[in-house]
């Protein structure tokens, strides 16, 4: 530790630390624009300078290294004048278009203007024009003039996001940030520059226009969509969602969010929202009251309990539901007598239930990954399905932590991976079995064939802080239950952090609601059995099933052969076709909820709009459905006493556990025919990033292909870009092939929860493909 | 000694006599009534009477949505909502004004960066029901249209005193 003065406040600081650091430590401010905590030092914009005593020239304060004795003054006039001089270049090449800039009122070049610019400009010759660039949808470079040259967005990109897809071209008055030639800014975390431009160059583009920052009112909320539940800020105005911001926390989302948090909200104003109860009646959707929609229910849910018996219903629901929804769902059904009630519906190996000893999870808090020096990431399209917990592994590799991976994609994680296994689905416990018996070999030192898998061992062997995390793919995977046992046993013998990536928000939380078969009083079928021995009656909370299923195909034929499907969803949906009744339910924003995130942190949040047309907050929905069926304990006053029956008092961290005990590892027979992998795209996970407009239109949005290695192109005699008829369970689609060396062969990559593969069936599992 | 002039005062009304003094003074003075709606009074360049929305001379709508007034508005008079137009020009695809409940205060063309929102000198306007007074964007673009000639001259008298 240092000591250091800055205006006369004495501080004390780490060694390495600057001159900034230490300012924001004692509370003093220093202007600044290129300075940015999460990001390297540049110091190129100068509006830093600070009077260092015994330094001849004003210092730039972020790139100072902090000393002892140092005497800094901020606000000194030779610091001051040095501040001020830095300004009047800066407003040089700046255009005057604040009144029609969407950073005007919350930007950082007009704030520090105020205090620093000069009443008016002494520059009378033409300014610098910078043509607009097209980037892709979702930020728009239309006014580049605007640039100041910080380049924050091009170490994000390097430094953060892993790629470098802006860059800085050119030199001095000629420099300008643009994207490679003919290339668009892909990133998935690629909103985050709009944050980090300190001016108007980078904006949204969803937003354009459409209201100034000082309209907004800004509400806190929780991301919906993947397993961090990152931070949210919902800006409104005249109760709609006008834009989607991070807010800072540094133990989940730090200051970031991805552009599935960032820009999903433009579903929620999506035309296809559903604003009225409606009944089924003859064949023709008739709007109702609320009333006689829920009556209609409770009726028909009566008659097959009297008819059928209570087993005969079944609710489904999304991961993405409320802790209070899921749980009022389970509550409702087990009232009724049936146990029949789900919430993992891409899930397709439910052998360890009810021989786990809790809820999985991640098995550490998140932000220990940054501190982790080995990792050994299990089945999981990492950047895509985490994005920002993608983030952090690169972060910690950054930091010199070695990345294994087991996969049966080889897709590129922008980030050096020390050892991987790209083997077929039906392999990987194969490969896993392999890994663990290179770990004990190494223990003895003997020896094993596999050459990955004896590296990924040595890597693991090598390190003091381990994770083995579980990621989407292998929690999907038929053998998921086996995967996960061998992952522990290796996490035992490395001793290791072991873990699953959740695969939505409330991953965790939909089990500590008890919204699965195996716990509770009434024990019932899970997502799977429902479909194999098809219910009468389903209640879908949020779900679509063409998109939202493990099987897609099987989901479609036991909802169509069903007496009565009950849709309550916040969208009109393919579900119209075989459903009996949609209620309109409120998405995230317009209802108070609970979601439980990856590391068993329950995060509370409240309505930012009120719900659109009638559409309800779902637990009001079901309160009342519990009243109308006379199910007792069905009188709650909020959401907030939902979710303190529901989360019990005991601490939510009691209840996590991933130890299996029973499940037995049967080594996989060889699988015959070509396998299918499925990815879950990005911007296709759910029902609101499903209509987000501006998402749909990026590259991560593009329409599903059938993806293999050219080995395999090869054998089913097609070239990339031909279309191909792909045949799965009797059902074919026809789908457009693309060569891709990223995957092992007998393997065909073809994406799920997308309209164009919905009629294909399983995620996994066998499936021909030939020429159309 | 007050009470004696109080008592002198009270019957020899010395006050009506004063005022009628006064009377007699104004009877002869020079005459300043004005025969409104004949005649009129004179104005400063700067009366701010009915809103009008101006145009540049190519005919562009200046109005750039930029909210300021709106914002700044004390009676919350204004209301804007903006779009982006065809050409990729920020416009406002609604601008209204209620009169009824602005103030004249004059801050919205105080505020306004490019002199779209101006007050005129138009004060004799007049609706029959509380909605004529509802100044639309066409309406008050109409204004401006029909006055701009007085508008830029009262516009230019000012800017020397900006």
């Amino acid at each position: 530790m240092i000591n250091i003065e800055i205006d006369g406040k004495l501080v004390e600081t780490e060694r390495g630390t600057t001159v900034m650091d230490a300012a924001h430590k004692a509370g003093v401010y220093i202007p600044h624009f290129c300075y940015h905590k999460k990001l390297s030092i540049a110091a190129s914009c100068r509006m830093c300078l600070v009077e260092v005593e015994k330094a001849p020239k004003p210092l730039p304060a972020c790139a100072t290294p902090a000393a002892e004795g140092m005497k800094v003054h901020t606000h000194s006039e030779m610091a001051v004048k040095a501040q001020q001089g830095v300004m009047e270049f800066l407003l040089i090449n700046h255009p005057l278009d604040c009144p029609i800039c969407d950073q005007g009122g919350e930007c950082m070049l007009q704030d520090v203007a105020m205090g620093y610019g000069g009443g008016a400009s002494r520059y009378t010759e033409e300014k610098r024009v910078v043509s607009p660039k097209q980037i892709g949808e979702l930020i728009s470079t239309n006014e580049m003039s605007r640039c100041i040259q910080c380049t924050r967005c091009v170490r994000f990109g390097q430094e953060i996001a892993g790629v470098m897809e802006l860059g800085m071209a050119n030199r001095s008055e000629h420099a300008q940030i643009m994207s490679f030639v003919n290339s668009s800014v892909d990133s998935e975390l690629s909103g985050n520059m709009i944050d980090l431009c300190p001016v108007g160059a980078l904006t949204s583009r969803p937003f354009r226009y459409t209201a100034r920052s000082w309209e907004l009112s800004r509400r806190k909320s929780v991301s919906p969509h993947d397993g961090l539940g990152s931070n949210l800020a919902i800006h409104v105005k005249d109760n709609k969602v006008l834009r989607v911001v991070p807010v800072e926390n540094e133990a989940v989302n730090e200051c970031w969010i991805s552009d599935k948090d960032r820009f999903s909200y433009e579903g929620l104003n999506s035309p296809e929202r559903l604003t009225r109860p409606m009944i089924k009646q003859g064949g023709q959707w008739v709007e109702v009251e609320w009333a006689a929609a829920l009556e209609y229910v409770a009726n028909g849910l009566r008659q097959i309990t009297r008819s059928a018996g209570a087993e005969h219903i079944a609710a489904l629901a999304t991961p993405h539901s409320t802790v209070e929804e899921l749980y009022l769902l389970q509550k409702l059904m087990r009232g009724l007598g049936s146990g029949n009630v789900d919430y993992r519906l891409r899930q397709s190996d439910f052998s360890a239930d009810g021989k786990q000893a809790g809820a999985s999870w991640l098995g550490m808090p998140v932000a220990e990954i940054n501190q982790c020096d080995r990792f050994l990431v299990v089945g999981s399209f990492l950047r895509k399905d985490q994005p920002l917990l993608a983030q952090r592994i690169r972060q910690a590799v950054k930091k010199g932590a070695e990345a294994n991976i087991v996969h049966a994609a080889d897709d590129d994680l922008l980030m050096p991976i020390a050892n991987k296994a790209i083997v077929a689905p039906g392999e990987m416990v194969n490969t896993l079995t392999q890994v663990l018996e290179a770990l004990r070999a190494l223990k003895s030192s003997g020896e094993t064939d596999n050459a990955a898998a004896t590296s990924i061992a040595q890597s693991l062997a090598g390190g003091e802080r381990v994770a083995i995390l579980l990621g989407n793919f292998a929690q999907q995977h038929p053998a998921a239950a086996q995967i996960a046992v061998l992952c522990e046993q290796i996490a035992v013998l490395c001793r290791a952090k072991f873990g699953y990536l959740g695969e939505a928000a409330n991953s965790v939380g939909g089990y500590l609601a008890g919204a699965v078969p195996f716990t509770g009083d009434v024990q019932g079928m899970n997502a799977q059995q429902m479909l194999d021995k098809p219910r009468k009656a389903y209640l879908l909370l949020n779900v679509e099933p063409e998109l939202d299923m493990y099987n897609p195909q099987q989901a479609m034929r036991a909802m169509s052969a069903a007496d009565m499907v009950v849709c309550l969803s916040a969208f009109k949906h393919k579900g119209m076709d075989y459903a009996d009744v949609m209620l309109p339910i409120a998405p995230f924003t317009e209802t108070s909820g609970t979601f439980v995130n990856t590391e068993g942190r329950a995060q509370s949040f409240k309505g930012a709009v009120k719900p659109l047309g009638d559409a309800r907050p779902a637990w009001k929905v079901l309160r009342v459905l519990g009243n109308l069926l006379e199910v007792a304990g069905f009188d709650y006053d909020s959401s907030e006493a939902v979710r303190d029956e529901a989360l019990g008092a005991a601490p939510v961290a009691d209840r996590l556990n991933n130890h299996i005990e029973g499940v037995a590892i049967a080594a996989a027979a060889a699988s015959s025919g070509l396998q299918r992998v499925s990815d879950v795209p990005i911007y296709s996970a759910d029902a609101i990033v499903r209509r987000a407009a501006s998402l749909q239109k990026t590259r991560d949005a593009a329409q599903p292909v059938v993806m293999a290695s050219a080995a395999e192109l090869q054998k089913l005699g097609v070239q990339s870009g031909d279309v191909v008829k792909v045949t799965q369970n009797g059902a074919s689609v026809q789908l457009t092939a693309q060569l891709s060396e990223r995957l092992p062969e007998g393997v065909v990559r073809i994406a799920a929860g997308h309209p164009a593969t919905a009629a294909l069936g399983a995620m996994f599992g066998t499936i021909t493909v030939e020429r159309a | 000694m007050e009470k004696i002039k109080d008592f002198f005062k009270t019957f020899l009304l010395i006050e009506l006599l004063k005022g009628m003094a006064l009377t007699g003074r104004y009877m002869f003075a020079r005459k300043i009534t004005v025969q409104f709606p004949e005649e009129k009074t004179p104005q400063g360049f700067r009366f701010r009477g009915l809103h009008a929305q101006r145009r540049y001379e190519n005919g562009e709508e200046r109005c750039i949505g930029c909210k300021l007034c709106e914002a700044v508005c004390p009676a919350l008079a204004i209301k804007i909502e903006v779009a982006e137009r065809e050409d990729g020009t920020r416009r406002t695809t609604q601008y209204d004004i209620d009169l009824t409940k602005c103030i004249f205060c004059g801050f919205c063309e105080e505020s306004c960066p490019v002199d779209a929102i101006v007050e005129t000198r138009i004060f004799e306007y007049h609706g029959e029901k509380r909605g004529d007074l509802y100044y639309t964007k066409p309406m008050l673009l109409a204004v401006g249209d029909k006055y701009e000639a007085q508008i830029a001259r009262d516009r230019a008298a000012d800017s020397k005193y900006r």
